[in-house]
């Protein structure tokens, strides 16, 4: 497994160069056409949430709202260039827009309620654990909040939608395909994706995800989780994303947020991230739920003789 | 030689608790948010690496005895991102470090700032989550 993993990040580490080379994107005179759709305020993305009791419903809406939305062409592609970073100055939490004094906006179940009222519990006793702590990628949704570098590349079958995280990428395939058959999917961290061009913006359906948390301090999702996210610039410098979650056994009724990303005007080049490369950054969880240090170790010598 | 070098002492402040999150990969929880360790020391190793890198400083105590602590920091492009070089600490470079300590009193802390002994320059990691 360990081997496999190290073809993989050499195969990854070997075609992004070239696809980005080739994905240079160049917007066409006028730029691409405008959306059909209109911009909705959040009050209007919630409500909008609420209509479609699935995640698939809400897609197929937009689609049809966008006419089936229209491909793009080599020639017409938005330009989404540069390294982005996702601005930290109201916290990382999924919905940033959330009022200060509830610690969650999402309309929880009660045995989700639950579970995040122990962890906020827990942290205030200064028990975390975070089940990314042993390398794992963060997954889908909790993707949108990580505060690390990213790029997008759009092409038009595909969009690479990067984090410089564990060398993350989302694919998005707008090439008219449809998600795998139900029977062959299985849950994975970043899931399967699915989109259309409506004007500027990007439409995309994601399911096939796994459960995780949605960031530390945050709820639980489970691997029944789907979101549709529609990506565009808002200006020059800001990627903005609007996402609906849905997710029945945690959720009461779709999660609206919207995230912002923001393009660095000096951004440093995107090392590969390998997860694993310092010992001391290993940890496990104790009995009591928290995190510790597997084998901190500032001895040259004793490393040496591991 | 870094027996030459090292003047150490240690002062630990009990803070309130900030609500600053660690943006680490990692929890921190191993780490006492609500206090601070404030070393004087020569640095012994700068290890940059993801998802933390870790800055070992040799501090010398009271006693003469040499600890080596170790500080955890964001990452490479992080780092970048906050002006920290690889070439900012070079081993035998001398400076005041302040961090979270662990908790349960290993020589080890979350690196919140640090001041270089020959220009006084400042190091805060965690400013390069600053997007601009």
């Amino acid at each position: 497994m360990r081997f496999d993993g190290v073809i993989l990040r050499a195969a990854t580490l070997l075609t992004l160069p070239i696809l980005m080379f080739s994905c240079a994107t160049t917007e066409a005179p006028g730029g691409p056409p405008p959306a059909v759709s209109s911009t909705r305020t959040r009050e209007q993305n919630i409500e909008l949430g609420r209509q479609h009791k699935t995640a698939e419903d809400l897609y197929k809406a937009l689609k049809e709202e966008a006419k089936g939305g229209k491909k793009l062409e080599w020639n017409g592609l938005p330009d989404f260039s540069g390294v982005y970073s996702r601005p930290l100055d109201r916290g990382f939490n999924f919905d940033i827009d959330q009022p200060k004094d509830v610690a969650t906006s999402a309309k929880l179940t009660p045995e989700f309620q639950v579970k995040l009222t122990k962890r906020l519990d827990d942290l205030k006793k200064g028990i975390e654990w975070d089940p990314i702590s042993t390398c794992a990628p963060p997954g889908v949704p909790r993707w949108l909040t990580e505060p690390f570098l990213r790029e997008f590349i759009v092409t038009p079958n595909q969009t690479w939608l990067i984090n410089e995280m564990v060398n993350d990428i989302r694919r998005v395939y707008t090439d008219g395909r449809d998600h795998l058959p139900v029977e062959d999917r299985l849950p994975i961290p970043n899931g399967d994706t699915i989109g259309f061009w409506d004007g500027p913006r990007l439409v995309m359906h994601t399911n096939q995800l796994k459960a995780g948390i949605y960031q530390r301090g945050n709820p639980d999702y489970t691997d029944q989780v789907e979101t549709v996210e529609i990506w565009k610039k808002d200006d020059d410098r800001t990627m903005g994303v609007d996402v609906w979650v849905y997710d029945p056994p945690s959720l009461v009724e779709a999660w609206y947020a919207h995230h912002t990303y923001i393009k660095l005007t000096d951004p440093p080049r995107i090392r590969y991230w390998d997860c694993g490369e310092n010992p001391n950054n290993a940890v496990f969880q104790t009995k009591d739920g928290t995190t510790q240090f597997k084998d901190l170790n500032f001895s040259d010598e004793k490393k040496k003789g591991k | 030689m870094k027996s030459t070098l090292v003047t150490a002492f240690i002062l630990i402040i009990v803070l309130l608790a900030s609500a600053a999150p660690g943006f680490a990969h990692h929890s921190s929880a191993m780490f006492d948010q609500t206090k601070t360790v404030t070393l004087e020391g020569v640095v012994k190793k700068w290890e940059l690496t993801n998802p933390h890198s870790w800055l070992w400083v040799d501090v010398k105590g009271k006693d003469g005895k040499v600890v080596t602590w170790g500080f955890e920091a964001e990452g490479p492009s992080t780092l970048a991102r906050a002006g920290i070089r690889p070439s900012d600490f070079k081993e035998g470079t001398k400076l005041t470090i302040t961090g979270n300590p662990m908790r349960n009193g290993d020589p080890a802390a979350i690196w919140l700032n640090a001041v270089r002994a020959s220009d006084g320059k400042k190091f805060d990691p965690r400013a390069g989550f600053a997007v601009k």
